[in-house]
C-alpha cells in the first residue's frame, strides 16, 4: 500500500460526504459549491502526483509540498470567508425580520385598544 | 376550480399599478396575491389600494422562496389552481386562461415563449443556449418542454400539495427545479404557446461567461436531481397523511 491510496481514499471521502450531505437536502448547493471543486481538485492530484510537480516548476517552487499547503490554506481560506460573510448577512436578515415582526405586533396590539 | 393569480414582485412601483390593472380585466383582484419580496419601493401600498391581497416578505428572500409563500397561502385559503404572473408586466393576461385550461389533461401548464406560437426575439447566441437547455429538460421531464425557465405556469391541485410543502429557492430552482421535482413526483408537465411583452424593467443579462453560468448550473440542478432523493418536507407531510388515514 503507497500513501498515494490513502490519498486518494481520503479525497474520494470527502467527495462522497459532499454528495450525500446534497443528496439529502442538508447541505444547499451554494455552499456545496466549493467543496465539490475542492474535493474533486484533491483527487485529481492525488491521482496524478506528477500534476503537482509540474505546477511547483512552474511557479519555481522547489518542494511540490509546498505548492499543495498554500493551495489548501487558499481554499480553507477561501471557505472560512464564505461563512464569515454569510454569518453576518444571516444576523443582518434576523435583525431586519425580528425588526419589520415587532413593528407590526405593535400596529395590531394598537388596533385591538380601539 | 378557484384560481389564485400570485404575482412575485421586487421593486416594482413604476409597473405594480399597470400590471394590476390589465390582470383585472380578466380576473377578480379579490383573487390577486402580491408577494412582495421585500420591497424598498412603494410596491405593497400601490399593490393593496388597487385592491389586490398582499404578502409581504420583511426581507428579500428570492423568487423561490416569494412562490413558496404563494402556494402555502393558496392552500391556506383554499384554492385549487396557482398561477404565477410576472410583476414587471412581461406576462400577458389574456393567457391566464389558456394555461388554466391546459390544466385538465395536467398539473402543471407553462407558458412557453418558444413553442410554435409563441413569439419572442432574441440573439442567436441565447437562442441556442435556450435550445439546448430545452433539450437537456425535456429528456428529463420525458415531455417535450421547450422554455424550462419561463415563470408564466399554472400550477393545479396535486402540484399544489407538492409545492405548499417544498419549493426550491436558489438560482433557477424556482423555474428548472420544479419542474424536475414535480416530474420526480409523477406530475404531469405540459407547455402551450405563449406570447410575451419586452421587459418594463430590468435588462437581461447576455454576457458569454453568465450564459456559461446558468448552463451550468442548470446541468448541476440535473444532475443533482438525479442523485436526490425526495425532500424531507415532502416525505415528513407524506408520513403524516398516511398516519391520519
Amino acid at each position: 500500500m503507497t500513501p498515494q491510496v490513502l490519498a486518494i481514499a481520503m479525497a474520494v471521502v470527502l467527495l462522497i460526504v459532499v454528495l450525500l450531505l446534497l443528496r439529502s437536502y442538508v447541505l444547499p448547493e451554494k455552499y456545496a459549491v466549493l467543496w465539490l471543486i475542492a474535493s474533486i481538485v484533491a483527487i485529481v492530484l492525488s491521482a496524478w502526483p506528477g500534476l503537482l510537480q509540474a505546477a511547483s516548476d512552474f511557479f519555481g517552487i522547489s518542494q511540490p509540498i509546498n505548492l499543495l499547503f498554500v493551495g489548501a490554506f487558499f481554499v480553507v481560506f477561501l471557505l472560512l470567508m464564505q461563512i464569515s460573510l454569510e454569518l453576518a448577512r444571516t444576523r443582518d436578515e434576523l435583525r431586519r425580520a425580528l425588526q419589520r415582526l415587532a413593528l407590526d405586533i405593535e400596529k395590531t396590539s394598537e388596533d385591538d385598544d380601539d | 376550480m378557484k384560481v389564485l393569480v400570485a404575482v412575485p414582485a421586487l421593486n416594482e412601483a413604476a409597473v405594480i399599478g399597470q400590471v394590476l390593472q390589465s390582470l383585472s380585466e380578466v380576473h377578480s383582484l379579490r383573487d390577486v396575491v402580491i408577494i412582495d419580496d421585500g420591497s424598498r419601493d412603494a410596491t405593497a401600498q400601490i399593490a393593496r389600494r388597487a385592491g389586490a391581497r398582499v404578502v409581504s416578505h420583511p426581507i428579500n428572500l428570492g423568487v423561490g422562496a416569494a412562490m413558496g409563500t404563494a402556494f402555502k397561502y393558496a392552500v391556506r385559503e383554499g384554492y385549487d389552481v396557482v398561477v404565477q404572473f410576472d410583476g414587471d408586466g412581461q406576462h400577458r393576461p389574456e393567457h391566464i386562461a389558456e394555461l388554466v385550461g391546459g390544466l385538465d389533461a395536467a398539473d402543471i401548464v407553462i407558458g412557453s415563449r418558444f413553442a410554435s406560437g409563441g413569439t419572442f426575439k432574441s440573439s442567436a447566441a441565447r437562442r441556442g443556449v435556450q435550445r439546448f437547455i430545452a433539450w437537456v429538460v425535456s429528456a428529463y421531464a420525458r415531455t417535450r418542454l421547450t422554455d424550462a425557465t419561463s415563470g408564466f405556469r399554472a400550477s393545479g391541485p396535486r402540484a399544489l400539495a407538492v409545492f405548499a410543502e417544498h419549493y426550491p429557492v436558489e438560482w433557477l430552482g424556482d423555474t428548472v427545479e420544479s419542474i424536475v421535482l414535480a416530474t420526480r413526483q409523477n406530475l404531469v408537465v405540459r407547455e402551450i404557446p405563449v406570447g410575451m411583452n419586452e421587459r418594463a424593467g430590468g435588462t437581461p443579462s447576455q454576457s458569454v461567461f453568465r450564459a456559461t453560468l446558468y448552463t451550468a448550473r442548470i446541468l448541476f440542478i440535473l444532475g443533482l436531481a438525479s442523485i436526490r432523493s425526495v425532500p424531507p418536507q415532502l416525505r415528513a407531510s407524506r408520513a403524516g397523511k398516511e398516519v391520519a388515514a
